[in-house]
């Protein structure tokens, strides 16, 4: 067998995967070249992620043929996977946080001696081999529970080449890293190349893409828009072919008429629960009268800004200032007495308590002041008329209020979340990502919500991952990149392309 | 746990015909007519102002036990030392029961039933804490406490509070600390109306309350929620409802062990052996962790094993098939997917639909 | 000084005794709280071993088939935990509990029935198992120590080495702490986690089978109600006192094991009363408790602000 008669590492052809109401991966064909480093881009909800997750054996798909080294294949389990060589690096790191580097990246494949014991000195020397080998920087007696994040992703790399996989895939692994780790990571990937292997990068950074990678798959709404040679291609082209639309669909909406400033934050640091930065140095302000949107891909700084901004996390340094007073080291119920009013992302487990009664989650907001209560005790019939009026005003579609949450769809679950936060009447209702996971009919709803809010000249700051929803609704928009700001745009003036250079964290 | 339905009804019922079925096969196999087996065991439970009288005597502690488990888990934490808590307000409920000497009726039984509470409930603390500031599993440390309490009571019925110096015990409570007998064939007291009043507060405070909706808004369920981003989002600090709930679930505990000493006992010995703490949690998952569910649950489990008393006493055939019977039952009634997995039948959607309907 | 007396051979072998059904237990509870599955059920696992342990001993009248009985009334009991919460769905704690409850009817309800006794059962035809008495050891000075006890306290000596090897020398080890630490790590590296948790629950089962016999057939050769008294919950703290370990475990039920013997001794003789000795090991297990649980959290160092 001579070396060039295998060429393609992975070829994926006409896959289709769909999921109830979405179809994640619609008729993708996907090559990746033998030795090359391949990135695979795409917005939140592209497909990226559902085709890796085929192609590592975690999801099936309806339909579709998978060929690796030219060969056939059916990868039915994750086992199937790393047999036929293929590793992952996920994003959440799958690690046993007392194991060291090296028990972690054996398991399950640990030397053994003639007793049938482990070699643990043989492990901790073949782990020090490859590390070596691919120039990582690992020690094999580390324990995870002490190492840093950087380490760790090392080590989940070291865990895919130990098991001889020569096509790894690696899901935005770039996104918990620092800059200097992110220089380190390049390296490697190099090295790795450089040793035969063949890499699947998955980003949305476009400036990595142009830096590390050979060729450039572009996904959009579970399809392949374009193939490239990176060199043959521009941040702008990709930045296109990844927003796709020409003009973003507008709501209707009248021309915003901001009046007095209710929130201003300033300078403001914010530090994510892995202790790095998430938030540098941010300002931003947001008037009355006026949607604010933050655009931007998941995980850059939005989830920590946001929950500082409302009570939940702390801020590190910098102000801000509601309404005229410094809030940021106030209770969160002090800062909704205020008028501030939080949507979370995590409908889930933050907005809601899904084991609690419908009413019960309803009056979240509100149980403890009259007239819903009185000296402690609740009224029922004032709390029952209470939740009816929001579910008819909100058109919460639910057999009645004494129904478990957690029995309702998605849809009309943020409906109970939005109708509690909005009962209050807020000077400013910060929403996060408000239509994830909701049907589109009610998707309007909650955008005319929104305008409405506006309207009645208050003030409402939308963060959001869908590009299509800040744009069409927001007044204003700043997009956020790793933490910062990098550009204020006037959504019917910006460019799409120029749009998706930003988010790429590229500026001009 | 999901909330109280139609197929819960199903799942109850299916489950006793199975378990009325096991008993009949028993009953047979060991020789005995089961039809008659079943009449007796009825009277025992239900029939005569004796024998209900005893039933309900029976389940002052359950309905307390049982609904200690309730707000423990209601708030998300795993109780399973209210056994610990029964014994430690036990002890010093017969204490405080000895020794305040001049003291009026009602004066004396209170103070004994606060310091039953309050002892109780103290002794949930350290695991409290121990959950909430060192993350270790309340479920293991309640255990624990759970033996540390057998020993304590033990030590104290034989030294410091000894006062029999032939057996372990402590001496009698006075006149002025006994919770009232009614009748001279039963030593059903006004403990049963206590734990009945616990019951509805309980209800009403969980559900009707702020106080009880802080509780309930970072947990409401069977597996622990604490620590709760619920609960935080909306300011409620659920540390603090986590601490509260196992407090007073132990101040619950305590307030039993203290019944069962002034209404029943009189004095604490050192053979006194008390159970209750351990089938209340079965009796509290039984009622679907409500506080009312739990008293008709506690009133349905005293009147079986009070029958199965009757039963023992009247034939051959041993008490402890109730409860052989009732765990059998529980198996059916806590295994999830059994549960759920009734939903396939349209019947039963439609039914569950119509139930949630009628109680609003 | 006077009570340091009590600290002689007679203790040592009583300590041995004591510890020995706890280590049994604490041995499962401890693979079982390392593969992720809290069992409390155990304690209802070995009451049930020990009667039917006794019960087939009596009926057959071999020791043999007693201790295989009982061994397999254990494994069955495991099962019936692991049907309810793997395949069923229930809760893990809410089953053991409920198998407590259920052993300790069952056992009485069963005594009354076959036996026609309460409180408790023994019978000149029940065969117990013997103790191993080393012919090579005799008139040596170790005779006193090493020799002469059932073939369980040699068992659980052999598997505190057997189980450490296990633990962290094979394959198998590694899979069953990964499964309790991480399972999406371990079905990562192709390990079948719910196979790793029966595994841990059918042990833990046969463990406490024998921990009941030992208590039935060979400690005494005569069964009494609830006569585990706890052990299977003690066995579960040991465990938790050894951070699951089985050296640990294995250190922390000679503790509890040395607490009943000191306790046992001290009865009536000592002014020290033995309550309070049998107290210290489990203060002892909340403070491993605290150090375990503030070790275990996650230590977070915030990255520092660039100056402007």
């Amino acid at each position: 067998m001579t070396q060039n008669n295998i060429e393609t590492a992975v070829e994926v052809k006409n896959i289709t995967k769909s999921y109830p109401g979405v179809t994640a991966n619609d008729s993708v064909d996907f090559k990746v070249l033998k030795g090359e480093i391949h990135a695979l881009v795409g917005e939140n909800g592209a497909g990226k992620s559902t085709l890796v997750k085929i192609l590592y054996g975690i999801e099936q798909p309806d339909s579709g043929e998978i060929f690796i080294n030219d060969k056939p294949v059916e990868i039915n389990k994750v086992d199937k996977a790393i047999e036929l060589g293929i590793g992952m690096v996920h994003q959440e790191f799958h690690l046993v946080p007392s194991f060291t580097a090296a028990e972690n990246i054996g398991l399950g494949q640990e030397p053994r001696n003639s007793r049938g014991f482990i070699d643990w000195d043989e492990l901790n020397s073949e782990v020090s081999n490859i590390a070596k080998k691919y120039g990582l920087d690992v020690d094999p007696k580390l324990r995870m529970i002490d190492a840093s994040v950087g380490i760790q992703q090392r080590t989940e790399i070291l865990k895919t080449l130990y098991r001889n996989a020569n096509i790894l895939i690696l899901d935005e692994p770039t996104a918990v890293l620092t800059p200097q780790e992110t220089d380190e990571l390049f390296e490697v990937i190099r090295s790795l190349v450089d040793e035969g292997k063949t890499v699947i990068f998955i980003t949305h950074k476009l400036r990595e893409v142009m830096e590390i990678s050979d060729r450039v798959t572009v996904m959009r709404d579970g399809k392949v828009q374009g193939v490239s040679n990176t060199k043959d291609t521009s941040p702008e082209e990709l930045a296109k072919l990844m927003v796709g639309r020409e003009v973003f669909m507008q709501v209707e909406k009248e021309e915003a008429k901001p009046t007095e400033k209710v929130l201003e934050v300033k300078n403001l640091w914010v530090h994510d629960s892995r202790g790095l930065l998430a938030v540098k140095n941010l300002s931003l302000d947001v008037h009355k009268g006026e949607i604010v949107g933050i655009a931007g891909v998941d995980g850059n700084g939005q989830t920590e800004l946001v929950e500082a901004l409302s009570g939940l996390r702390p801020t590190s340094k910098g102000e801000v200032i509601f309404d005229g007073k410094n809030i940021e080291s106030i209770s969160p119920r002090k800062r909704r007495r205020a008028g501030l009013a939080h949507v979370p992302e995590d409908r889930a487990n933050t907005g809601l308590n899904l084991k609690l009664d419908i009413w019960e989650n309803l009056v979240g907001t509100s149980y403890f002041r009259s007239p819903l209560s009185k000296g402690g005790i609740i009224s029922m019939k004032n709390v029952v008329d209470h939740s009816n009026n929001l579910r008819e005003k909100f058109d919460i579609r639910t057999p009645g209020v004494f129904v478990r949450t957690g029995s309702l769809s998605g849809g009309n679950q943020q409906k109970v979340v939005i109708a509690r936060e909005l009962s209050e009447d807020p000077l400013l209702t910060i929403a996060s990502q408000p239509t994830r996971g909701v049907d589109i009919g009610n998707i309007e709803a909650i955008h005319k919500q929104l305008v409405e809010i506006r309207d009645s000249g208050k003030a409402v700051l939308l963060v959001s991952a869908e590009l299509d929803e800040v744009m069409s609704v927001a007044d204003r928009v700043a997009v956020i990149y790793e933490g910062e700001i990098v550009e204020w745009v006037n959504p019917k003036d910006v460019d799409q392309q120029q749009m998706g250079l930003y988010m790429a964290g590229i500026k001009d | 746990m999901e909330k109280f339905s139609f197929k819960d009804v199903l799942i109850l019922f299916a489950g006793t015909i199975i378990t009325i079925g096991i008993a009949w096969v028993l009953l047979t196999v060991t020789g005995f007519v089961p039809r008659e087996i079943g009449k007796l065991f009825f009277e025992g439970a239900v029939v005569g102002q004796r024998n209900i009288l005893n039933t309900l005597n029976i389940a002052t502690p359950y309905i307390l036990t049982s609904i200690a488990t309730v707000v423990s888990f209601r708030v998300g934490m795993f109780n399973i030392g209210i056994n610990g808590s029964m014994y430690i307000g036990g002890l010093y409920a017969a204490w405080a029961g000895y020794k305040f000497t001049s003291l009026g009726h009602i004066p004396h039984v209170s103070l004994c039933i606060a310091i039953a509470v309050i002892t109780g409930s103290l002794w949930m603390l350290l695991p409290a804490l121990l959950k909430v500031y060192a993350g270790v599993s309340e479920i293991i440390s309640t255990i624990i406490l759970n033996f540390v309490a057998v020993l304590f009571v033990s030590y104290m019925a034989n030294g410091p509070f000894r006062a029999d110096p032939i057996a372990p015990a402590t001496p009698r409570i006075l006149e002025t600390a006994e919770l009232k007998q009614y009748f001279p064939n039963s030593q059903f007291n006004s403990g049963f109306f206590i734990a009945v009043i616990i019951a509805f507060l309980t209800y009403f405070i969980l559900k009707k309350t702020t106080f009880g909706y802080e509780l309930r808004s970072g947990g409401d369920g069977l597996v622990g929620f604490y620590p709760s981003r619920y609960s935080s989002y909306l300011g409620i600090p659920s540390d603090r409802s986590a601490i509260t709930g196992m407090l007073i679930s132990g101040g619950l505990g305590g307030l039993a062990g203290g019944i069962e000493i002034l209404g029943n006992a009189r004095y604490f010995y050192q053979e006194l052996l008390f159970n209750q703490g351990f089938d209340g949690i079965l009796i509290a998952i039984v009622g679907k962790l409500e506080p009312i569910g739990g008293l008709i649950a506690s009133l349905f489990w005293s009147a079986l094993r009070n029958g199965g008393l009757f039963v023992d006493y009247k034939t051959e055939v041993s008490r402890e098939i109730v409860v052989i019977l009732l765990s059998i039952l529980i198996f059916f009634v806590s295994a999830q997917k059994l549960v759920s997995s009734l939903e396939r039948f349209k019947f039963v959607r439609k039914l569950d639909a119509f139930f949630t309907r009628k109680i609003k | 000084m006077e009570w340091l007396e009590i600290f002689d051979i007679s203790l040592f072998r009583s300590l041995i005794r004591s510890a020995t059904p706890i280590a049994l237990i604490g041995f499962g509870a401890a693979m079982c709280s390392a593969s992720g599955v809290l069992n409390i059920g155990l304690e209802g696992k070995m009451l049930n071993a020990a009667f039917v342990g006794i019960a087939a001993s009596y009926y057959s009248g071999s020791a043999l088939t007693g201790f295989i009985w009982g061994v397999s009334a254990g494994v069955l009991t495991a099962i019936l935990f692991g049907v309810l919460s793997f395949n069923l769905g229930a809760d893990e704690v809410l089953v053991g509990l409920a198998i407590n409850i259920f052993s300790i009817a069952g056992t009485r309800y069963l005594l009354e029935t076959l036996f026609k006794r309460r409180g408790f059962f023994s019978d000149p035809s029940i065969q117990g198992i013997d103790p191993i008495n080393f012919e090579f050891l005799v008139d040596t000075r170790f005779e006193k120590i090493l020799s002469g006890y059932t073939p369980s306290i040699y068992l659980v000596f052999f598997l505190a080495i057997v189980l450490y090897l296990v633990y962290y020398k094979t394959r198998l080890g590694t899979a069953i702490r990964a499964t309790g630490e991480n399972p999406e790590a371990a079905e990562d590296a192709g390990i079948n986690t719910l196979r790793m948790k029966w595994l841990t629950v059918i042990f833990s089962g046969v463990l406490a089978g024998i921990g009941g016999t030992f208590l039935s057939l060979e400690n005494m050769t005569l069964f009494t109600e609830g006569m585990s008294a706890g052990k299977g919950y003690i066995g579960l703290v040991a465990s938790s006192f050894g951070n699951n370990t089985p050296i640990g475990t294995f250190g922390a039920s000679l503790f509890f094991g040395l607490g009943d013997a000191i306790g046992i001794r001290l009865q009536g003789v000592y002014e020290l009363d033995s309550r309070l000795i049998l107290m210290v090991p489990y203060a002892l297990t909340v403070v491993v408790l605290i150090l375990i649980g503030i070790r275990q959290r996650i230590r977070v160092r915030p990255v520092p602000i660039p100056e402007q």
